[in-house]
């Protein structure tokens, strides 16, 4: 038995045995959550809110295509918290393969070297030790198709990368990190990860064009990263890294990225999701929920 | 085949493999400028412009050495740029040509290197202009392989559809970088002048003007191995009209000019008694050396002019107007005395940063390598122009060095910054810094918090110029200020000791650096719609 094999079994165990919730749910079919979040080790807390959810099966069918939108587009290591941990990124791959994914790609739009990106992230050499090659930096136009956004406020039309297009389950596995124009940079600010020209929604209102941005790349899965969080400094850093051992997974991205902003600290201080314009606009404009306490949000530490 | 076919298509393809090497990163420990530290005139006049001498230089050495025993043999089995243009030669020459044979231009060359040796006694170094290795690395690295990159990325493009037909990862994300060159245009010109002057007559680059040929040449009055022809010779002319160099006398094909000759070995070849050979034997009869018909007035002036050109033209050392050269280049006066212009520094830089400048660093400064952040920026992590400079014009640091080597200081345009001016929520270069030089800080009638550029912190990578979403002009530009140019002296003790805080620090908490000054800076959170007024979190708000 492998780490692996080992992680795997050992979250189902205590998913099973620890959680009375998972019990319950199993055995009276209780509605899944709105939002699952899992203390424990990166990879086995990833497997866990999935499972809490409902299951990578409830997203991910038998020959989709996926895509998984990580942050690997910092050229530092995992302990900065810029990127997600690549334990997080290997188990989504993982856990889509289970569901028996046709295609699983993992992209970015890095912002330095594309291979120093995707190596000192440490995310490529984590996910290729599993066979293939599914992690890819996509920094050439030609990868990119122009898209109208029908009833976008701001950013009309933009390039996005084409497998994104093509897919037919979208992964959002940012992790928590602050950033200094949009306040956080979760799984909805993510998002320009996939687009080609970024520097344009800096024209404009980037909260609202980060909105229309996510209603055209939704989420059908959120994964956020919260085994550590970069409080302060972000995105870049190095700034303060505070360790929380959390994953927490919606099916909403608003609602995902709204628990992460109250759960955690910023800047010392703790602040309400309304406080980041994107959430509150993505919640005014129906894109999701970030009213947390109208929600069902099933927790559990491992 | 003959020898010389294979020696030379040897070489060339040697010649290319170790450029591509470099310009895909393999390799990274060889030699990759092995073929730059051949040239004997690259050598010398870069001891004598720089005042210095290296290990590196000693392979030219060698060659001059062997030169001696072996005659020009160098010309006509290794040299890259001899073989490109008989290659350029058998496709655009017709076989019929008369050769040129004028015994006038065949003293430039010698004229052309006395002139650069003079040059460099006053610590110019203008051997860029003539020196064979340096030119054919330019005109592959810095002409053939965008071309050619640019024809592949032409074709990954069009097969692309294709690539997504087949549906395999691997080929749908191939990305192959298109670098583009300014000076292209000039290294173009300068080889199509040269190839047609092959029109005139075969080899006549290393004829008539090359100095490293001329250096050489003075090396091989009378080489140990050389030309010989016994008895049995009719004189039947063949290979004085076969010799590339015109190196054979026509009235009497027993006299060769061993200065001239470059040992192709192709009169050998071509004798129908089977007569010439090349030996050590006999007392072969020579043609008289060129360099001993240029008279002294001619030498006199051309001293002169070397000298006098050196003396006018000192270059401009201004560092307000210097460009921005790459990480760990020397002070700029010896940086100009070492930097041949070669161009491995930029066909070696993986984000195309690295530019060559027409007349930004003076008329002397010219094709030297300049960072151009708009472009590319510059990686941090990466040294390998250091790496494959051949005359240690950019030093080859330790990496934990190499973080020290700052290459100019940011300076934001307030009146085009989205943030200062516009008032708009951008902070990409805090974003993208990989120095953590970007802090942000409220002033006074303005929503959104702005930039400033901590000076201490920043390396001048020009992430920030690179990526900054305000074109032309860019709000936020590096500039050479501030750079640290250092001969010998460690870059890690001089920047600390200047103040600098230069950093990548992998560390959970910023290094010690202290605390802000700027005034606004009232510490806490940015982008946050802030609760309360008094202290800023970056993004949120009320």
């Amino acid at each position: 038995m492998d780490r692996r094999e080992f992680l795997k079994r050992q979250a189902r165990g205590a998913l099973i045995l620890s959680s009375g919730l998972a019990v319950t749910k199993i055995v009276s079919a209780a509605p899944d959550p709105d939002i699952a979040v899992v203390k424990g080790t990166p990879a086995a807390a990833t497997r866990g809110a999935v499972e809490l959810l409902g299951g990578i099966r409830k997203f991910v069918k038998p020959g989709n295509r996926v895509v998984i939108k990580p942050n690997m587009s910092f050229s530092v290591p995992p302990e900065r918290a810029s990127n997600t941990h690549p334990e997080v990124v290997r188990e989504l791959v993982i856990l889509c393969k289970e569901a028996g994914a046709s295609k699983i790609l993992v992209l970015d739009h890095t912002l330095a070297s594309p291979d120093s990106c995707l190596d000192t992230s440490e995310i490529r050499p984590a996910c290729d030790a599993l066979g293939e090659k599914v992690v890819f930096a996509i920094n050439r136009p030609e990868f990119y198709q122009e898209i109208d956004i029908t009833g976008a406020r701001d950013l009309h039309k933009t390039q996005i990368v084409k497998e994104a297009l093509k897919a037919d389950v979208l992964i959002a596995a940012p992790v928590a990190k602050s950033h200094s124009s949009t306040g956080v940079s979760l799984s909805m600010k993510g998002m320009m990860g996939l687009i080609w020209d970024r520097r344009i929604m800096h024209w404009q209102d980037l909260h609202t064009g980060i909105v229309d941005l996510c209603t055209q790349l939704k989420a059908d899965l959120t994964v956020i990263d919260g085994s550590r969080v970069l409080s302060t400094n972000g995105p870049g850093g190095p700034g303060k890294v505070i360790r929380q051992d959390t994953i927490i997974a919606s099916g909403d991205m608003v609602a995902a990225d709204a628990y992460a902003v109250a759960s955690f600290e910023w800047y010392g201080k703790r602040f309400k999701p309304r406080q980041v314009k994107h959430i509150l606009e993505a919640h005014r404009r129906g894109l999701g929920r970030m009213d947390l306490e109208n929600l069902n949000i099933h927790t559990l530490s491992l | 085949m003959r020898f010389q076919h294979f020696s030379r298509g040897f070489s060339l393809f040697i010649f290319l493999l170790l450029m591509i090497a470099a310009i895909s990163g393999w390799l990274t420990s060889t030699p990759l400028n092995f073929f730059l530290r051949l040239d004997p005139a690259l050598a010398t006049t870069s001891v004598i412009s720089g005042r210095y001498f290296l290990a590196a230089f000693i392979p030219a050495l060698v060659v001059l050495l062997l030169t001696v025993l072996l005659g020009r043999f160098f010309c006509g089995h290794i040299c890259p740029m001899g073989t490109t243009l008989d290659i350029s030669d058998s496709l655009f020459c017709p076989s019929t040509r008369q050769a040129v044979n004028s015994a006038a231009l065949r003293k430039i060359k010698y004229l052309l290197l006395f002139f650069l040796l003079f040059a460099a006694l006053f610590g110019i170094s203008l051997i860029f202009w003539a020196t064979p290795l340096g030119l054919i690395t330019r005109f592959y690295g810095l002409l053939i392989q965008p071309l050619l990159a640019t024809l592949g990325s032409a074709l990954l493009d069009a097969g692309h559809p294709f690539f997504e037909w087949l549906d395999i990862s691997s080929l749908l994300f191939i990305d192959l970088q298109t670098p583009q060159f300014s000076t292209q245009l000039f290294i173009l010109v300068f080889f199509i002048a040269l190839a047609g002057f092959a029109r005139l007559t075969p080899r006549f680059w290393c004829r008539y003007l090359c100095p490293a040929g001329a250096l050489m040449a003075l090396a091989s009055a009378k080489p140990f191995v050389r030309r010989h022809v016994s008895d049995g010779c009719t004189q039947c002319g063949e290979c004085v009209h076969s010799c590339p160099m015109s190196a054979i006398d026509a009235e009497d094909s027993q006299l060769t000019a061993f200065d001239e000759c470059i040992v192709c070995l192709k009169c050998e070849t071509v004798c129908p008694e089977g007569v010439v050979s090349f030996t050590t034997a006999g007392k072969d009869p020579a043609i008289k050396h060129t360099v001993l018909s240029i008279s002294r007035r001619s030498f006199l002036s051309t001293a002169a002019v070397g000298s006098c050109t050196a003396l006018i033209g000192q270059p401009d050392l201004n560092a307000a107007t210097l460009p921005l050269r790459p990480p760990a280049a020397v002070p700029e006066a010896s940086f100009l005395a070492r930097c041949i212009r070669c161009g491995e520094c930029m066909l070696a830089c993986p984000t195309n940063t690295l530019q060559p400048v027409w007349l930004e660093a003076g008329f002397y400064g010219m094709f030297s390598p300049t960072l151009t952040p708009r472009i590319g920026f510059c990686d941090p992590n990466c040294h390998q122009c250091a790496d494959v400079c051949p005359t240690d014009a950019i030093r080859a640091l330790d990496p934990l060095e190499r973080v020290w080597a700052k290459t100019g200081t940011a300076t934001i345009a307030k009146d085009h910054c989205l943030a200062w001016e516009q008032q708009k929520n951008c902070m990409v270069c805090d974003e993208v810094c990989p120095f953590d030089a970007i802090e942000f800080a409220s002033v006074d009638g303005n929503p959104v918090t702005v930039p400033f550029v901590r000076e201490d912190r920043c390396a001048g990578c020009g992430y920030c110029e690179y990526h900054c979403p305000v074109k032309s002009p860019v709000a936020i530009a590096v500039s050479a200020s501030g750079a640290l140019r250092l001969s010998n002296r460690s870059y890690k003790d001089t920047a600390k000791k200047a103040g600098l805080h230069l950093s990548l620090d992998t560390s959970r908490q910023p290094s010690g650096a202290p605390e802000s000054q700027y005034p606004g800076k009232k510490g806490g959170a940015t982008g946050f719609d802030d609760e309360s007024q008094d202290s800023v979190a970056p993004g949120f708000t009320e």
